[in-house]
C-alpha cells in the first residue's frame, strides 16, 4: 500500500489569503493511504523542501503530493528534491490549487477552499496509482543547421563553429550577408556596414568548421532533437562555381535586365549576375527567369554552327566568361541538386522584410520621389545605384528638401499593430548621414513617438537636433503630387496643434517590418509556430526567446520579432549557446512521460499513426507477423492522441495511466 | 487641468454613447488632423485635438465651441487612422452631444429651420429649373407633401430640437 505525504503551501497571501490552508490539510489527512499531512509558508523554500525530504528519508511517506503553484514552473524543483532525498523522481504528484482555485476564485474563499480539496484529492488518487519510471537517453549528430545567411545567422554559426561544431549555413541567396550588406552605415556610432560585415561574412565562409551552402533552401526536416535529417536543395545557378572566379565579365556581357533585388529595385541588373561588389561567395548565377536565350542558346541544346567560320555560335555569357564556367550545352537541373546533411540541433535566422511604398495609397505612391526608408539606404551607399550621390529618382537632381515619415504600416491595426522597433533610429542615423554631408539640406522628421531606447541611442537621437534637423510629432497624414516632382507633405504639429503644409523634394517612409510570404512553406517544413505578430513564436516570450515549442529548434533575429543589429547579434548568439547544449552532452534526456505501445495486445489497425502529430508512430511488421504500431520515444511528446485513439487500449501513456486518471476522476466525482 | 477620472469616464462614455465607439483606441498619432479639411481651415477642435480633450475629461468646457459644425463628413480621417478610431464618429458623437444638451451652433441654425419646415436641411426652390426641363414643378419629397412635412415636424417637436424654441 502506497505512503502518500500532502505538503500545502500557503505561497505567502498568493494561495493563504484566499484558502483555508489548515482546513484543506485537515481534510488531506482524510483522504485513503494519506500517511502525513503538513502546511508551510513556502514549500519551495529550503525548509520547505527538507520537511518533504526528512519524510521521505525516514520512510514515513514513498509517495509526495505538493499542493501548491504550477507544475510548469516547480514541478522540476520537487522532483529533484525527492529524488534527492532517495525516491523516484516520478512518485511526485503536484496539485495546482494557485491557478485552479485561490487566483481564480479570489472573490469566493469558502468555494475556493472547497475546490481546492477537491485539486488536493484528484492528486492524492493520481499518487497512490503513481508507478517509478526512468529517464531515457538518445545520442546525438554533433552538428549544427543554421537556415539564413544575414548577420543573425552568421553570428550563430560563428559561435557554434568557434565552439568547435561542424555548423551548415544556409542561404537562400547566392550570397550571405543579409539585409545589413544593403545597409550604409549602421546606428548609433555610423560605422560603415559593409566594413563590419564583410570580414564576419569572410570568416564564416573561410571557417573549417562551417560549410556555407548559398543559392540553397531547406526542402525537408525529419527527425527531432540531436537526430535530425535535413534536405537541402541548392538551386540551378547555371554556373559552375567551381570554375567561376568572380569577375563579373558575364554580367557586363548579358543584355537582358531586371530590377535590382539588392539596390530595392532603383536599379537594373543582368540576368547573369553577382549579387553584389562584396559577396561572399563571389560567384555567379544565370536567373533563368529572366535570361533571354541569346543565339537561341537554351540551356541543353547544342549550339548552332557559324556557316562561314564553321565555329559555334555561343551567348554573350559563355563567350565573356575567362574561365570557361558557362557551357549552356549542358544539361543542368532545373530542380538543382538535393544535398542530404544530419544535425543535432537547428537555429533557424531566416529575417525580415519592409513593406513597398504600394500599399500606402495615401503616400502619393506613383510618384518616384516618394521611396522606402530601405531605398534611401540604397541610395546613400556607396556602392548603390547612384554610388553615394544623393540624388532623388525621378530626375537625378540633388533635393533641398527631405521628409522623413514614420511607422508607414506599423502600429496601424490595418496593417501590423506591433512597432517595427528600429525604424525610429535608421531614420536619425539616414537623416544625420545626410546632413553631415549637406548642412544646408533641410530634413524634417514627422514621429508619432520617438523610440530610442537603447544603448547610447537616446543621445544619437538629441545630437540630430543639435544638428538642425527638425522633428515634428505628428504622424503624416498624406502626400500630394505637384508638378516639378515635389510632393505636397500634409502634416501637423501635435504640440502647437497646427497644421503643417509644404513641399518636399523627397519622401522617406519607414515601412514596417514583416516576415516573407516564404516563411510560411519553411515554418510548415520545420514545424514552427506563429506568434500575434506572425513572427515565429518563441517558446516563452521571457523566460524562453530563442527556444521554440519543438527542442532542437532555435530562433534569432528578426523572423522572431522586429529588432536591430546589436539585438540580433545578442539573439543569435544566445540561440548558438542553446543550440550546442544538446551537441555538447552528446546526448539528450527524454522525459518518460510518453506512450508505449503493448505489442501483443495491439491489432496493427494503423488508426494512432497518422493521428500522431509528431510523427513518432510507424507500422513496422517483424516476421510473418501482423505489423504492430511502434513508437520513437525520442519523437514522442506524451500528447496522448495515440493512447486515447487506439481501439485496443494497446497504448499506455507512462505518468497518465488508466488507473491514475480514473482515479483522479474518482476523487473530483466522489 | 487636474486630473479627474470620474470627469474623464463621464466624457469617454458620453462619446460612446453616441457612437464614437472608437475613442479609446486613439494613441494620438495627429494623422487625422494632418488631412483634415475643417482642421486646416482653422477649427482647433476637430479630430486629434478634440479627442484629446475628450480624453482630458473636458466636455461641458467645449461644449460651445462651433468646430465640430465644421466637419464636412469627408470621412479622410477615418481613411488614414491607423488605429480605427473612426474620428469622425467621434465628432459626429460630440456633435450629438451638444445637440442633446441644446449647445447648436449659430452656424447651423439655418439648416434646422429648413428641416422643419421643408424636411430639408440644404433646400432651394426647384420649380423653375424642373419646369425647364419639362418636369413637374413639384418634387415628389416632403417639401410639396404637407402630410409627410407635418409629420417631420411632429417628430422634429418632439425631439430634444423641439426645446430649442427655433420654430
Amino acid at each position: 500500500m502506497a505512503k502518500v505525504g500532502v505538503y500545502v503551501c500557503h505561497c505567502g497571501s498568493n494561495i493563504a489569503g484566499v484558502i483555508d490552508v489548515a482546513a484543506v490539510r485537515d481534510f488531506a489527512a482524510t483522504l485513503p493511504d494519506v500517511v502525513i499531512a503538513r502546511k508551510d509558508l513556502f514549500m519551495c523554500s529550503d525548509s520547505g523542501q527538507e520537511m518533504v525530504k526528512q519524510d521521505v528519508r525516514d520512510g514515513l511517506v514513498d509517495r509526495v503530493v505538493v499542493a501548491a503553484c504550477t507544475p510548469r514552473t516547480h514541478e522540476p524543483i520537487f522532483r529533484a528534491a525527492v529524488e534527492k532525498a532517495g525516491l523516484n523522481k516520478y512518485l511526485f504528484e503536484m496539485a495546482n490549487i494557485r491557478d485552479q482555485a485561490s487566483w481564480v476564485h479570489g472573490h469566493d474563499h469558502e468555494g475556493a477552499t472547497e475546490k481546492a480539496k477537491l485539486v488536493v484529492a484528484s492528486a492524492v488518487g493520481k499518487a497512490r496509482n503513481l508507478e517509478p519510471l526512468e529517464d531515457k537517453f538518445v545520442p546525438v549528430t554533433d552538428a549544427a543547421l543554421v537556415i539564413g545567411g544575414g548577420i543573425g545567422g552568421i553570428s550563430a554559426a560563428l559561435e557554434l563553429a568557434n565552439m568547435g561544431h561542424k555548423t551548415y549555413l544556409v542561404e537562400k541567396r547566392p550570397s550571405i550577408g543579409g539585409v545589413m550588406a544593403q545597409l550604409d552605415k549602421t546606428f548609433p556610432t555610423n560605422d560603415c556596414s559593409a566594413c563590419i560585415l564583410t570580414p564576419m561574412m569572410v570568416e564564416a565562409f573561410n571557417h573549417p568548421n562551417i560549410e556555407t551552402l548559398t543559392y540553397s533552401e531547406v526542402d525537408d526536416v525529419e527527425g527531432y532533437i540531436g537526430n535530425f535529417k535535413v534536405k537541402v536543395r541548392r538551386k540551378q545557378t547555371y554556373v559552375d562555381w567551381n570554375k567561376c572566379t568572380g569577375c563579373g565579365d558575364c554580367a557586363s556581357k548579358c543584355p537582358s535586365k531586371t530590377p535590382d533585388e539588392f539596390n530595392a529595385g532603383l536599379s537594373d541588373r543582368r540576368a547573369a549576375y553577382i549579387m553584389f561588389p562584396q559577396a561572399v561567395p563571389k560567384k555567379a548565377v544565370i536567373d533563368l527567369d529572366h535570361c533571354i536565350n541569346c543565339a537561341g542558346r537554351e540551356i541543353g541544346t547544342a549550339p548552332k554552327i557559324n556557316q562561314k567560320t564553321g565555329k559555334p555560335i555561343l551567348a554573350p555569357c559563355e563567350r565573356a566568361c575567362p574561365a570557361e564556367a558557362i557551357d549552356r550545352s549542358l544539361v543542368h537541373d532545373p530542380q538543382g541538386a538535393i544535398k542530404e546533411i544530419e544535425v543535432g540541433s537547428i537555429v533557424v535566422a531566416t529575417g525580415y522584410q519592409v513593406m513597398e511604398k504600394d500599399w500606402f495609397k495615401e503616400m502619393a505612391p506613383a510618384s518616384p520621389n516618394v521611396v522606402t526608408a530601405l531605398q534611401l539606404e540604397r541610395i546613400i551607399s556607396a556602392t548603390g545605384p547612384t554610388e553615394g550621390k544623393l540624388l532623388r529618382p525621378s530626375d537625378r537632381e540633388k533635393p533641398h528638401t527631405i521628409t522623413f515619415v514614420s511607422c508607414m504600416g506599423s502600429r496601424d491595426e490595418h496593417f501590423h499593430s506591433y512597432c517595427s522597433r528600429f525604424c525610429c533610429m535608421y531614420m536619425i542615423k539616414q537623416a544625420r548621414l545626410i546632413k553631415e554631408k549637406y548642412p544646408d539640406m533641410v530634413i524634417n522628421m514627422h514621429f508619432i513617438d520617438v523610440r530610442a531606447a537603447g544603448k547610447g541611442y537616446d543621445e544619437y537621437y538629441t545630437g540630430a537636433r543639435k544638428m538642425g534637423i527638425n522633428f515634428f510629432k505628428g504622424k503624416v497624414g498624406g502626400l500630394e503630387m505637384l508638378p516639378g516632382d515635389k510632393l505636397r507633405v500634409l502634416a501637423y504639429d501635435m504640440e502647437s496643434a497646427t497644421s503643417i503644409d509644404y513641399a518636399s523634394d523627397l519622401v522617406v517612409l519607414a515601412t514596417a517590418v514583416e516576415l516573407p510570404q516564404d516563411a510560411v512553406s519553411l515554418a510548415q517544413k520545420l514545424g514552427l509556430q506563429f506568434c500575434g505578430s506572425n513572427f515565429f513564436r518563441e517558446l516563452h516570450p521571457k523566460l524562453g526567446p530563442v527556444e521554440t515549442a519543438t527542442e532542437g529548434l532555435f530562433l534569432a533575429g528578426c523572423c522572431q520579432g522586429p529588432k536591430d543589429i546589436p539585438d540580433t547579434v545578442s539573439q543569435a548568439k544566445g540561440a548558438a549557446a542553446a543550440a550546442a547544449v544538446p551537441l555538447a552532452q552528446g546526448r539528450v534526456k527524454i522525459e518518460p512521460i510518453i506512450s508505449e505501445v503493448r505489442a501483443e495486445v495491439c491489432s496493427g489497425c494503423g488508426i494512432c499513426a497518422p493521428l500522431c502529430p509528431y510523427h513518432a508512430i510507424s507500422m513496422k511488421r517483424a516476421g510473418e507477423e501482423r505489423p504492430r504500431a511502434v513508437i520513437e520515444m525520442s519523437a514522442c511528446k506524451g500528447c496522448g492522441v495515440c493512447t486515447s485513439a487506439c481501439p485496443s487500449g494497446a497504448i499506455v501513456l507512462h505518468g497518465y495511466e488508466e488507473t491514475q486518471i480514473f482515479a483522479q476522476i474518482e476523487a473530483l466525482t466522489a | 487641468m487636474i486630473i479627474d477620472q470620474q470627469k474623464i469616464d463621464e466624457a469617454v462614455n458620453t462619446i460612446i454613447g453616441y457612437g464614437g465607439h472608437g475613442i479609446l483606441n486613439c494613441v494620438q498619432c495627429g494623422a487625422c488632423s494632418a488631412i483634415c479639411p475643417g482642421v486646416r481651415a482653422g477649427f482647433p477642435l476637430l479630430c486629434r485635438n478634440l479627442i484629446r480633450h475628450l480624453l482630458n475629461g473636458e466636455l461641458e468646457e467645449i461644449i460651445e465651441d462651433s468646430s465640430s459644425w465644421g466637419c464636412q463628413a469627408c470621412n479622410r480621417c477615418t481613411e488614414v487612422c491607423p488605429r480605427d478610431v473612426r474620428p469622425q464618429e467621434v465628432v459626429f458623437a460630440f456633435r450629438r452631444y451638444q445637440a442633446n444638451e441644446l449647445a447648436f451652433s449659430t452656424s447651423s441654425i439655418t439648416s434646422q429651420m429648413n428641416l422643419y419646415e421643408t424636411g430639408h436641411a440644404v433646400y432651394t426652390d426647384p420649380r423653375a429649373a424642373r419646369k425647364r426641363v419639362g418636369l413637374p414643378e413639384e418634387t415628389p419629397t416632403s417639401a410639396f407633401d404637407e402630410q409627410a412635412k407635418q409629420e417631420i415636424q411632429t417628430l422634429i417637436n418632439n425631439s430634444p430640437m423641439g426645446e430649442l424654441g427655433l420654430f
